[in-house]
């Protein structure tokens, strides 16, 4: 084995001459973080309010947009960035509820990165009317309880989304996304007469692993607990706009 | 799999660092990856040693990598303490869940060493 570079060859090409040691010590999310930094920026000198939805696939993203579209949009513009691998699906949906809305399709990614809700951002800026400011920002990321609690988007609050149908154990198997989050919400709540689900021990889980998550249990379909929700999405937007 | 994001993100720096230092290649990678990081070493090694020959100066680069573990401090009594266990960590000591994390979080690229 070679005793410089340790790479295990016998013998090889690389001249032991001048080995340089370049010291970096930064962290792989670096460039990421700054780009979400600039967002945040961005967003903060529209007084814009940046949601980024996160859960595992069927969780009813899409769903509590639509809804939460429905109920906010003759008092606000909202935008909507959809993260999906492939289709124009969800971008579709929520247009039709009245949101402007962007698909950024990532090509085969697992979650969306800073740069391009950076991009996506800007094309949405474009479709809105002359004069026209959005108040919201829903970020819906790519369904997947893992990869996207890493990087940060430059929003304002991060969600977590688990349905009653997901069974109880999304806290315990997927820590970093509950650990992460500013929101954890429980949806499809009507459902819960038909599913072994222990809401109380549920939210219990999660609060032990982040004690400062705020807990809303919903449903899209009866309507129960979307008042909350909204309510507290629309403070959210007041503050934003500092009134 | 967003570690493979994460690798060609780093080779990308890396291969912007080497040609500032006017590198012949790169020899070694040295990479500290936090147990709480949300990274899977194997998957980071994958991503890494199939995606370095499409860079400059990476072909025959050596990835080391540091795993980091998971490290808590109690609030309640102090106690600090590693643990297996990495998302419901409880004090040995006192049994509390009130604890913050002391390392285990990093995903870092220590250094490079170069051939010039």
């Amino acid at each position: 084995m070679c005793d410089v570079c340790g790479c295990g060859a016998d013998s090889h090409d690389h001249s032991h001459g001048n080995v340089k040691t370049v010291k970096l010590e930064e962290s792989l999310f670096k460039e990421n973080d700054r780009l979400a930094q600039e967002n945040r920026k961005h967003f903060d000198g529209k007084n814009l309010l940046a949601v980024n939805l996160i859960s595992s696939p069927g969780s009813g993203k899409t769903s509590l947009l639509e809804k939460t579209i429905e109920l906010l949009k003759s008092r606000y513009t909202i935008g909507v960035l959809e993260g999906d691998i492939e289709t124009e699906r969800d971008a579709d949906r929520v247009r039709a509820k009245g949101a402007y809305a962007i698909q950024l399709t990532t090509g085969g990614a697992c979650h969306l990165e800073a740069g391009l809700v950076h991009k996506g951002f800007h094309s949405l800026e474009h479709q809105l009317k002359e004069g026209e400011d959005l108040d919201v920002l829903f970020i819906e990321n790519v369904g997947n309880l893992v990869c996207p609690t890493s990087f940060d988007l430059g929003e304002h609050v991060r969600v977590v989304l688990v349905s009653v149908p997901e069974g109880p154990d999304k806290p315990a198997k997927y820590p970093k996304a509950f650990r992460t989050a500013d929101v954890f919400i429980i949806s499809k709540i009507d459902l819960l007469p038909h599913f072994d689900f222990d809401l109380e021990k549920v939210k219990k889980e999660a609060l032990s692993l982040n004690p400062k998550l705020k807990v809303f249990t919903l449903s899209t379909v009866s309507g129960e607990g979307m008042d909350e929700w909204i309510s507290y999405v629309e403070e959210l937007i007041k503050n934003k706009k500092g009134l | 799999m967003h570690e493979a994001s994460l690798a060609v993100g780093m080779l990308e720096k890396i291969t912007e660092i080497a040609k500032k230092e006017n590198a012949k290649k790169v020899l070694k990678v040295r990479v500290k990856i936090g147990k709480l990081s949300g990274v899977v070493v194997d998957s980071f090694k994958f991503a890494f040693d199939a995606t370095k020959k499409e860079f400059l100066f990476t072909e025959n680069a050596v990835l080391e990598i540091e795993e980091v573990p998971a490290v808590y401090r109690c609030f309640d009594c102090g106690k600090k303490f590693e643990t297996e266990t990495a998302y419901f960590p409880e004090c040995p000591e006192c049994k509390s869940l009130n604890v913050t994390i002391l390392s285990g979080e990093e995903l870092q690229v220590v250094d490079l060493e170069i051939d010039v």
